[in-house]
């Protein structure tokens, strides 16, 4: 099993993530805002971090440029979800290694989305 | 004595050019020339472009009389100038007494009684005439005007570069002024790198000395925001190599000495000598003020898109879960039914709202609602708001109480308005309360009535405190709300002719939004 961390402040797109991986063959853990996602991260190796941009505190892009500062988390896969344009965003693709999601999507192209991540660690 | 003249006449022109300014010497060549012509009056007058005027441009030291100024303009009509430039030969006035020309009454009165006037020449053309005058009648003769053509044509070649000299020497006086007291920074740099010009503004716009520049090769480019400066330094580069053969135009961040990023807009062209590229010239302006602002406008834009996206998003994926849950045949399970009903209602009510406010505060913007006024009770107002929003705070554990002056006067106000300011401020208090209580607190000042709403929330810091009533203004971008609540207060507040203001003494430690309504003549 895949092990997932879905960071996201909004409960409601969290029950969103869980309905849509329920069954699938990840381990899904949820955070409800940066900081709890750093706390994760350290815990535990993840495959893969589906980050909010817009959250109180800590918002996704910054804890996104933390990861590729630590030697340690330089790898880590990224999907970045938010309801803004991708191209807000495209300042990110040089720190390597993310994909971006906008909201809204399905659960197909989460799958999908995930999965192109997954391969392209490989 | 004919050789003593030739000497004069040599001495005279290496006076004549030792100075670029004629006026300099003047003084020097007048008493050398009254060696070999007598006068009492000498004066170079010029004439002005169209022809119509003429300067006194010089005039002798030693003649006591001031009639004809030097540096003024005096008219042609009328003087002997004009009868010089006519005939472009030297004129004669035997007897000022009798003489036709207006200056010659002038000048009889102080004294001269003939005069002669020598055109000068330059490139065929008459620029203006030497004038002789003295107090003997019928003094000048064929001997002086012979004597004087000698050295009438240095004259007027040095009287034409005096000229020359003067226009370059205004002309760079005004570009240096321009150059000097622009706010902007107009450079020239060689090829090298070297500054061979930097406009002291530079100083003030990145806070180092002017003398850097020119004495560090480059320097402008090692000022560069780290992320800017490749970019700079390779436009520079086809402008220098004549790849870019025109403008240049750019937009770059510099560093200022104290830390401070600043926004520059820079335009070069090549300077060119031969045809070859030698160096550039620039133009450089501060647009740092023009970029805060455009950056506050897309922010506003990311704002407002992601609070209208943001439920529609959530809308459709509840409606693709819905679907999933039929299939899957889930929906009359786990209260899955439920959940996505409610997520539905939460978000079309967020859509609804953040559309009315975005109504309502433009047309409290276009001033196209005026205000409906009425004779109001704030004791009757509130009370009925806090009722209403009593078993919100109840939820929430928060005790909600009022606290209202007996003697409160009955008001003009646009109760709708009013009710909707209120309640928008009791409303925003739960909200950012998490315990503690809130309390509404009305009295009345000398000319107007003041009510707080005070709670024991996260309350604000300084740069938020500054900035909350602005529109679309969110302390954090997800929380709920366009952030156009508190500017459809302000704007309620203002149209009623009050003041609206939040105190807090920071993160964590509560706050206290107030607003006035004054109170008219009849309200009291």
């Amino acid at each position: 099993m895949k092990e997932l961390l879905i960071v996201e402040d909004d409960l409601e797109m969290q029950e969103f993530y869980k309905d849509m991986l329920q069954g699938e063959q990840f381990t899904v853990t949820l955070a409800s805002n940066g900081e709890e996602g750093i706390k994760k991260i350290k815990e535990k190796k993840y495959d893969i971090v589906i980050l909010d941009i817009l959250m109180e505190g800590m918002t996704g892009d910054r804890l996104f440029a933390l990861l590729r500062r630590d030697s340690q988390y330089k790898e880590v896969p990224v999907i970045m979800a938010s309801a803004l344009d991708e191209k807000t965003y495209q300042c990110f693709q040089a720190l390597g290694n993310v994909s971006f999601l906008e909201k809204p999507f399905n659960k197909e192209k989460l799958l999908d989305e995930i999965t192109k991540r997954l391969e392209g660690n490989k | 004595m004919f050789i003593n003249k030739k000497e004069i006449i040599l001495n005279i022109n290496k006076i004549i050019f030792s100075s670029l300014d004629i006026r300099e010497v003047y003084q020097t060549m007048s008493k050398e020339l009254s060696k070999v012509i007598d006068f009492d009056r000498l004066s170079v007058t010029l004439i002005t472009e169209n022809n119509d005027l003429y300067e006194n441009f010089v005039l002798s030291k030693d003649y006591e009389y001031t009639a004809l100024k030097e540096g003024v303009l005096y008219p042609m009509e009328g003087s002997m100038m004009k009868r010089v430039i006519q005939f472009r030969q030297p004129v004669v006035v035997e007897d000022t007494s009798k003489g036709r020309f207006f200056t010659d009454t002038v000048l009889y009165k102080e004294g001269i009684q003939s005069r002669l006037g020598f055109p000068l020449e330059y490139k065929d053309r008459v620029i203006g005439s030497v004038n002789f005058g003295s107090k003997r009648k019928d003094y000048y003769t064929k001997k002086h005007i012979d004597f004087f053509a000698q050295i009438a044509s240095q004259l007027a070649m040095s009287i034409e570069n005096t000229r020359l000299f003067n226009r370059i020497k205004e002309a760079e006086e005004k570009y240096r002024t321009v150059i000097e007291s622009s706010p902007d920074i107009i450079f020239e740099c060689a090829k090298d790198g070297k500054f061979l010009l930097m406009s002291p503004s530079v100083e003030k716009m990145t806070g180092c000395p002017v003398n850097q520049f020119y004495d560090n090769r480059g320097y402008g480019l090692s000022l560069c925001h780290a992320d800017d400066r490749e970019r700079v330094q390779h436009e520079i580069f086809q402008i220098l190599n004549g790849k870019n053969s025109n403008l240049m135009d750019m937009e770059f961040r510099i560093t200022h000495k104290q830390g401070q990023v600043i926004w520059l807009s820079l335009e070069i062209i090549p300077i060119k000598e031969c045809d070859e590229i030698v160096g550039i010239e620039g133009f450089c302006r501060d647009i740092t003020e023009r970029k805060k602002l455009d950056e506050l406008k897309d922010g506003l834009i990311r704002d407002v898109t992601h609070e209208l996206k943001t439920p529609v998003a959530k809308i459709e994926m509840a409606i693709d879960m819905f679907e999933r849950s039929i299939t899957t045949g889930n929906i009359n399970t786990l209260g899955k039914g439920s959940q996505i009903h409610e997520i539905l209602r939460n978000n079309i009510n967020r859509l609804k709202n953040t559309v009315k406010n975005i109504l309502d505060i433009s047309k409290l913007e276009s001033g196209m609602e005026p205000l409906k006024l009425h004779d109001i009770s704030l004791i009757e107002l509130i009370t009925q708001i806090v009722s209403e929003l009593g078993n919100t705070a109840n939820t929430k554990n928060l005790t909600l109480t009022s606290h209202l002056s007996a003697n409160l006067p009955i008001i003009k106000a646009d109760r709708y308005k009013i009710y909707h300011l209120i309640t928008h401020l009791i409303d925003n208090a739960i909200k950012f309360t998490e315990q503690g209580k809130i309390d509404i607190i009305a009295s009345v000042l000398p000319d107007a009535v003041q009510v707080t709403i005070e709670d024991t929330g996260r309350g604000l810091d300084e740069k938020t405190k500054e900035r909350v009533f602005e529109k679309f203004y969110k302390e954090t971008p997800s929380t709920f709300g366009a952030g156009i609540g508190l500017a459809i207060c302000k704007n309620i507040v203002q149209l009623h002719k009050g003041k609206i203001w939040v105190e807090s003494e920071g993160k964590g430690k509560g706050s206290r939004f107030k607003f006035t309504l004054p109170m008219t003549a009849d309200n009291k």
